[in-house]
């Protein structure tokens, strides 16, 4: 092994001195300047925010009224629609996966709706139709937002599942006497745990995000009230939105690390929030003979 | 040598615990259809108590299919698997008592190899003592102890498959079902597990279904070759009739390496006799399968006569009716391609010794020794 890595890294010595090496040293520069006129874009508005606020804004926050029941509101909603979104569509996909594969292209059409239909429409649409029980409680807002999520954790958990043989293991675990809901307590979930993850994580940053749904339900979230209170105080306002992006931030990064170490330690893929895996579908596809 | 007896006192506690006496699998008439392509056509074969079967066969001729309805992963749409006699096609897979190691590598990417290992022990509610020491002895069994504690990604395709087959055997399986197990290893590998499995099979006398599209593995493992072919059975033989007495011109060209000569039948001589290469050679009695037009062959007329590379004699001459144009050293033997007349081209295997006198260019005589032939309707000459 020592012996092919020499043989390798001695091939490549001599084309560091051609032409295409040059050419490879000059992409970093290039590399640069996107990232700086991307970071920039990104960051300006931010240090603009940041300044306007001013630091001591960041310790007003906790103090202002209506703020404690607005995160604890949007922190339930995130828990709850995170929990139907995993309940609701893992067994879906890994079903659609196992027994369906014909008609994945089709539900990466219908999951991607949410996208494509204004938060406007269907909110209004769903005020329309909802019965009263639902419009009483704010949790109403907990099942449009599985809709709303569902475009991204589909795709987390798609490539998930893509991303190893699930036909293979699932009848390897049938095999050797595990039930359905064994098999996939055992197997599958711990092997998309990842894209679990990183569902949750979209699912969650999408909700403690959202404005339009919740306004005009009439219900106070995290981001309504950043709104309402801004006509009280701009700078607490501003700051209590930089916290929301760092909280969140903070969480994506959070999850990444955790996902990946544990990812790294069984030798599957880094935790990625819009994957697309390769796939190791060989072995999935149905109803061919052999 | 340790390792060794480690590993023999493991696979002796696996059979002294193990079922042993073997079990008897019966496929009955076994149909299956995938839309309009019929994978299964009405497959039969009994397999012995302890015997290892392969089947054998190109791709889609149905060999796949009838493993994956025997683990219960398909169904039949008519026909029934018995296992000892008892019909099962209606016991779901997680109760068939069936190990199954894949073509792939089937082990879960989140457990170490002696989770794997005790995966199906723990499906069986045996305590966690018990089937780690149990699981430990398997890998053992496979010369991969020291590898307990290593996951899948850290194992190379052999150890994986290895891992599998201890997984397989961990859970004392009626019958063991192998997929194409060595497909996705290199040639040495291939050859190291494929050792390993017929000897553990025959140590624990596991009634084995084998599947694959090697004929040089099913040949050297297998108790009984079965060949099939659009989803029927052709032949299911010992390895050395299916080679020396093959049943159909399918499965004569199809194992091993098969030369077609053009012939003249003479149909009405008693035994029926051919006229090839000069002189007159006595017809085998074939039984031409149902449905099997391509080896019926009527009366006198142009047929072609099918004969394996060691059947034919070779001599160097002078004008000869063939001309060496080709060598290809095989170790011991040397097959040699010789262009006859008419430009038929066949290939003779000598002894390496003696191939070195026939150089590409050399004027050869190629006749056949007056043994009975099989024979073949002759195919068109292609383009």
């Amino acid at each position: 092994m020592a012996a092919v890595a020499d043989v390798e890294a001695g091939a490549q010595t001599p084309a560091s001195a051609t032409g295409p090496a040059a050419r490879r040293r000059s992409f970093p520069v290039w590399r640069w300047v996107i990232l700086l006129v991307a970071g920039a874009y990104f960051l300006i508005p931010l240090y603009a925010a940041l300044r306007f606020a001013g630091l001591k804004a960041f310790g007003d926050i906790f103090k202002q009224s209506g703020f404690y029941p607005a995160i604890g509101l949007s922190l339930r909603l995130a828990v709850i629609t995170t929990i139907l979104t995993l309940v609701l569509m893992v067994p879906t996909i890994v079903y659609v996966h196992l027994r369906l594969p014909q008609i994945r292209r089709s539900m990466e059409g219908i999951t991607i709706l949410p996208i494509v239909i204004p938060p406007i429409v269907l909110i209004i649409g769903v005020l329309k139709v909802a019965p009263g029980f639902l419009l009483s409680t704010p949790y109403l807002l907990a099942l449009v937002y599985v809709i709303l999520a569902m475009p991204f954790a589909y795709r987390s958990l798609d490539a998930g599942l893509r991303a190893f043989d699930l036909k293979t293991m699932v009848e390897a675990s049938n095999s050797l006497g595990a039930s359905w809901p064994t098999t996939l307590w055992r197997v599958v979930l711990p092997n998309i745990r990842t894209a679990m993850l990183s569902a949750t994580v979209l699912t969650v940053a999408l909700v403690l995000g959202e404005f339009t749904m919740a306004s005009l339900a009439l219900y106070v979230t995290f981001p309504v009230w950043i709104v309402q209170f801004e006509q009280n105080s701009g700078p607490v306002s501003t700051a209590a939105s930089l916290l929301a992006l760092f909280v969140t931030w903070l969480l994506l990064m959070l999850i990444v690390t955790v996902g990946g170490r544990g990812a790294r330690k069984r030798g599957g893929a880094q935790v990625a929030l819009f994957t697309v895996a390769a796939p190791a579908e060989s072995s999935q596809t149905t109803g061919e003979p052999e | 040598m340790t390792t060794n007896t480690a590993r023999d006192a493991a696979a002796d506690g696996i059979r002294q615990t193990g079922r042993t006496g073997g079990t008897s699998v019966s496929l009955q008439d076994l149909s299956r259809s995938f839309g309009t392509t019929r994978a299964l056509d009405g497959l039969s074969l009994e397999i012995a108590p302890g015997e290892l079967v392969a089947l054998l066969g190109p791709s889609g001729c149905g060999k796949t299919t009838a493993l994956r309805i025997v683990a219960g992963f398909e169904s039949a749409d008519t026909g029934a698997v018995l296992v000892d006699g008892k019909d099962i096609s209606s016991v779901s897979a997680a109760r068939r008592d069936m190990g199954m190691v894949f073509q792939s590598y089937s082990l879960f990417p989140n457990m170490n190899a002696l989770d794997n290992v005790a995966f199906g022990l723990r499906m069986r509610k045996q305590g966690s003592a018990q089937r780690r020491r149990r699981a430990g002895e398997l890998l053992d069994t496979v010369g991969l102890g020291p590898q307990a504690q290593q996951y899948p990604h850290q194992l190379s395709g052999g150890q994986q498959q290895r891992v599998a087959l201890a997984r397989a055997l961990a859970i004392e399986p009626r019958v063991l079902l192998l997929d194409e197990p060595l497909s996705a290893l290199d040639a040495k590998v291939r050859l190291q597990l494929r050792e390993q499995i017929r000897t553990l099979q025959q140590r624990l006398g596991i009634t084995t279904l084998f599947v694959t599209h090697d004929q040089e593995e099913a040949l050297s493992m297998a108790d009984r070759v079965g060949v099939m072919r659009q989803g029927k059975l052709e032949q299911i033989a010992t390895p050395d009739v299916l080679y020396d007495d093959p049943a159909t011109v399918f499965v004569a060209e199809f194992v091993g390496a098969m030369n077609r000569i053009p012939a003249e039948l003479q149909a009405s001589a008693n035994p029926r006799t051919v006229a090839v290469l000069g002189s007159t050679v006595p017809v085998k009695d074939q039984e031409p399968p149902e449905n099997q037009s391509e080896s019926t062959v009527g009366g006198d007329g142009p047929v072609d006569v099918l004969v394996r590379p060691e059947g034919l004699t070779m001599q160097v001459v002078a004008n000869g009716n063939g001309i060496v144009t080709h060598r290809t050293f095989l170790g011991s033997v040397t097959r040699v391609r010789v262009m006859l007349s008419g430009d038929v081209a066949v290939q003779i295997d000598k002894p390496s010794s003696e191939a070195a006198a026939l150089a590409p260019g050399t004027s050869v005589s190629v006749t056949l020794p007056p043994e009975p032939v099989l024979i073949a309707p002759r195919r068109p000459a292609t383009p």
